[in-house]
């Protein structure tokens, strides 16, 4: 089993095992045109096994005290395992033939693209994903990070069980696989539970990742959602953000800290607490294999949308040109140094560091050294960072509101605009 | 890293330990400040949870857990939406907010920027019984911690401009969890009709006309009645020790005078005898159906089958309802199932989303046949397991942090006193029977004590119908009544688990 990765946090604290068996593959792998079809490969483990019809499955896993779960992103497939103590030698065989064994049925395959549909659709109700959504459909456009990982109605009925068994047999091996246990069990029991979990995976190749860096969009560019009703509009404006392999990684990381990382922070107290405008007010810079976007987000009422928005762009305006102060610097460094204790302060969260550093290829020792690298950056390289990495000319702004009602003054706020694309709630669904 | 344990002794359990401890915290102690050790309570197979009392009032509960450096500070107040009049809804929890503004001693912001400096991250929530605040910090930080909340306890500043700034807040709060949002407005509705005279009617948030109209003396009254030493309980969970945590709250809290906490005022709800149905029409794109059946109250015997019988019935993929309704007759897309875990006796809470075409009505029909299955006949002993399993995989997952074991010890004291009382509760899960169920089903899924909210998509239905129509109404005597809010369990394979009982519904997420 050498062949893949395992990490091992012992924890006698609860009688429970958790295992997390991922693979270097995820929506990013989708060909164009079958989009969700990682998501729907992940999610047909659970609807049949050798010897398990998909009711017996979830019968087993809750008569055992268990959980099976699977998650999907755009650079892995994980499938999480956790059971009470007591029943860790059933669920462990119930996992390995779940992961090694799934028999993917047409009738289970067909009632499973049948709900997710329903499940795409049922999205529409909620406005922060559709905002969430359209942002990223329009700052990344054709790059995979822009693409739905649950797919559309349209590209789910275009897959088919081929599809979803060749997913399976390239992508589920051991070589492309990464695991992650944590708790009542020692390294000695570990290893063994992975054995047997992994035993019957072919050997197979680690997965080459098909996603190419993504671009900076140049221009400022607006995309409104539009649904009835709206009394509060969801706000996010943003561009591309950062890499974990950058030098200015973490620099970047306090100096978004400094933006919209905390309750004290410029946007909270001038959006929130100065002028009440919306319940939260952030930014955030998320990253994968590779860059990822940097966001700012609000919800104010539909009265204040666009004088939020006005605000919002003359606080990145001034963020980006004049960077932040020694003081604001300094306080965030603090923060994060002595906040990382809740990144450690479970088995699970520091079995998870491991992985996910391993998964997303991060540089190594990433988590080791971050509170180290956040101890050793300075103002100048923060500032710098935010120069290189972020321009108030190349934006993309989502809104999700009324637009006959605010359409025009959220427009009317954006000095510069290069497009402006209004979309029906149901955008990604076709 | 050193990881301790549910299954470790924790050392301020060795009672022996405790009375020499007391004697040199006490000396030299006021009358309001002298600390006395009320009880050992069990948390666990191994675990205990001390039970101190300041002569203040103030009841301290300390878990000491050495798992890692970090500690979890909690104060609970024993103060929620329950707690409010008719037309002035929402002001427990617009409170909570004002709580972590000025001081006599902070200025405006200092609360948050000294605890975020301190690496610790601090929130609050409001429900219909309670309010509670809670901060995790590095356990460096557990004395500025302390001396914060104490002097927001008694010491609060309320001007006129912050007031009317937190009030814009918290409207915007409302549009976005209630106003703009299909489930909230729902829910917030299926209350208003099930509970027309108890305070569980209203929404702990507020109506907006209510939210809109108040003023800093409301708050101030508010302030005065409820925050208090002797209407709170502070929990500590984590790495530290009983003598340096109380020497440090005999400190903070010593001088804090108790005050006289108002009378509860609040009114049984009528029995209700029969269906209440409404339906309504929202932006949303299908029919939702939204059923609340009166049920017990948490500290009701019938209260553990009840939540054993919701697990068969809505929790997972092998759940009655989403076999039959997702999987088998795939009207569906999402069910929910949750018991009110409330002081007074609450709602049953059940939410299905249909599919495609499918009406709330045909939804209901589905789903009065699986539900009459269970009032006819037992559900099969497998079944019954498989409930009682998930439902103890779901409390050990709950306790895997700090701030996990403090939500848990501060919900039960609150509510029932008792700090310990969830693992009581799993052993009232194991002793649970077929009959039981039976017994619950038959008493509490009854049409007669249910309201049903019809949701129909904006534009679906004729200009007679929709918003808020009533119809077979129906009041009348008794079952004191419940509460409401949120709930679930969804399932799906992303992420599938959880739920399970405890819920610690609340408003609130960025203070």
């Amino acid at each position: 089993m050498s062949s893949t990765p395992i990490f091992v946090e012992s924890s006698r604290a609860l009688p429970l095992v958790s295992a997390v068996v991922a693979f270097r593959s995820g929506a990013g792998h989708d060909p164009a045109g079958r989009e969700g079809l990682a998501r729907i490969t992940a999610r047909m483990l659970r609807r049949g096994a050798e010897g398990y019809t998909a009711a017996r499955i979830e019968e087993t896993t809750d008569s055992l005290g268990g959980e099976l779960s699977v998650d999907v992103g755009f650079s892995a497939s994980s499938v999480h395992l956790e059971v009470i103590k007591r029943s860790l030698d059933p669920f462990a065989g119930l996992g390995a033939t779940v992961l090694s064994r799934p028999t993917f049925e047409v009738r289970e395959l067909e009632r499973l693209l049948r709900e997710a549909e329903a499940e795409i659709i049922e999205s529409q109700d909620l406005d922060q994903v559709l905002c969430s959504r359209a942002f990223r459909r329009t700052l990344f456009t054709s790059h995979p990070y822009g693409r739905p990982s649950e797919g559309t109605v349209r590209t789910l009925r275009t897959i088919t069980g081929d599809d979803v068994r060749a997913f399976y047999r390239q992508h589920y091996t051991r070589r492309n696989a990464v695991v992650a246990i944590s708790g009542d069990v020692d390294q000695h029991e570990a290893q063994d539970l992975v054995a047997r979990i992994l035993a019957d995976l072919p050997e197979g190749t680690p997965a080459t990742d098909p996603i190419p860096p993504p671009l900076q969009r140049p221009g400022r560019h607006l995309v409104f959602v539009d649904k009835p009703e709206r009394t509060q509009a969801q706000l996010i404006v943003g561009s591309l953000g950062t890499d974990a392999h950058d030098a200015d990684h973490v620099p970047l990381l306090i100096a978004n800290t400094v933006l919209g990382g905390t309750f004290s922070s410029r946007l909270m107290q001038e959006i929130r607490v100065k002028r009440g405008w919306s319940y939260g007010a952030y930014s955030h810079v998320s990253y994968d294999r590779h860059r990822d976007a940097f966001s700012v987000g609000s919800s104010p009422a539909a009265n204040d949308a666009s004088a939020c928005l006005k605000l919002t762009l003359e606080m990145l305006q001034a963020f980006i040109e004049r960077g932040v102060t020694e003081d604001e610097f300094e306080f965030a460094k603090r923060y994060l140094i002595r906040s990382h204790a809740f990144d450690i302060d479970t088995a699970r969260k520091r079995v998870h560091q491991s992985l996910v550093e391993a998964l997303l290829d991060m540089p190594v020792g990433y988590h080791e050294s971050y509170v180290a690298r956040l101890e050793a950056a300075t103002l100048a390289e923060a500032n710098a960072a935010i120069h290189t990495r972020l321009s108030f000319d190349n934006l993309v702004l989502s809104v999700v509101g009324t637009h006959a009602d605010i359409g025009q003054a959220i427009q009317d706020v954006i000095p510069g605009l290069s497009s402006v694309e209004v979309l029906p709630p149901g955008f990604d669904q076709m | 890293m050193q990881e301790a344990a549910l299954r470790e002794p924790s050392p301020a359990g060795r009672g022996e330990a405790i009375q020499p401890m007391l004697e040199t915290l006490n000396q030299g102690s006021t009358p309001l400040s002298r600390i006395t050790h009320d009880a050992s309570i069990d948390f666990g197979p191994s675990l205990r949870v001390e039970r101190f009392l300041l002569g203040n009032g103030l009841r301290v509960l300390i878990l000491e857990d050495h798992h890692a450096p970090v500690i979890s500070l909690q104060t609970w107040f024993g103060v929620g939406s329950r707690h409010e009049v008719r037309g002035k809804t929402g002001l427990a929890h617009l409170f909570e907010h004002l709580m972590f503004g000025e001081t006599e001693n902070v200025p405006p912001g200092v609360f948050d920027r000294t605890l975020e400096e301190a690496g610790a991250e601090t929130n609050a929530a409001t429900s219909l019984d309670w309010t509670f605040y809670h901060t995790n910090l590095p356990r460096e930080a557990l004395e500025s911690a302390l001396r914060l909340e104490a002097e927001r306890m008694t010491r609060l500043i309320l001007r006129d401009p912050q007031v009317a700034s937190e009030k814009e807040v918290v409207s915007n709060e409302r549009r976005q969890r209630v106003d703009d949002d299909v489930d909230g407005a729902v829910n917030e509705l299926l209350y208003k009709e099930a509970f027309r005279e108890h305070a569980y009617g209203w929404p702990t948030i507020g109506w907006m006309e209510d939210i809109s109209a108040f003023n800093t003396a409301d708050c101030l009254d508010f302030y005065r009645a409820y925050y208090a030493p002797n209407n709170a309980i502070l929990v500590i969970v984590g790495d530290t020790t009983c003598a340096h945590a109380l020497r440090l709250i005999q400190q903070h809290y010593g001088a804090r005078a108790p005050s006289v906490i108002p009378v509860e005022d609040v009114r049984p709800e009528p029995r209700q005898v029969d269906e209440r149905q409404v339906t309504v029409k929202k932006p949303t794109v299908t029919h939702k159906l939204a059923i609340g059946y009166k049920s017990p109250a948490l500290g009701d015997f019938d209260h553990a089958p009840l939540v054993l019988l919701n697990e068969i019935l809505f929790c997972g993929r092998s759940s009655r309802v989403h076999r039959a309704l997702v999987q088998e007759q795939e009207i569906v897309s999402e069910v929910r199932g949750w018991v009110g875990s409330f002081r007074d006796e609450g709602l049953y809470d059940l939410y299905l989303a249909a599919r495609g075409e499918r009406t709330s009505a045909e939804v209901l029909e589905a789903l009065d046949v699986l539900l009459d299955q269970v009032r006819r006949e037992p559900v099969l002993p497998s079944e019954l397991d498989r409930a009682k399993a998930r439902l103890e995989l779901s409390l050990l997952q709950g306790m895997e942090t700090t701030s996990g074991k403090a939500e848990q010890i501060g919900f039960y004291e609150t509510v029932l006193g008792d700090p310990g009382a969830l693992f009581q509760r799993l052993a009232a899960y194991q002793r649970v029977t077929l009959g039981d169920l039976l017994r619950v089903a038959r008493r509490y899924l009854l049409p007669s004590t249910r309201t049903v909210v019809h949701v129909a998509p904006s534009g679906e239905l004729p200009p007679d119908e929709g918003e808020e129509d009533d119809d077979d109404d129906g009041d009348n005597d008794a079952q004191p009544g419940a509460d409401g809010a949120d709930g679930a369990d969804g399932d799906g394979d992303g992420d599938d688990g959880d739920d399970g009982d405890d819920a610690l519904t609340a408003e609130e997420q960025i203070h």
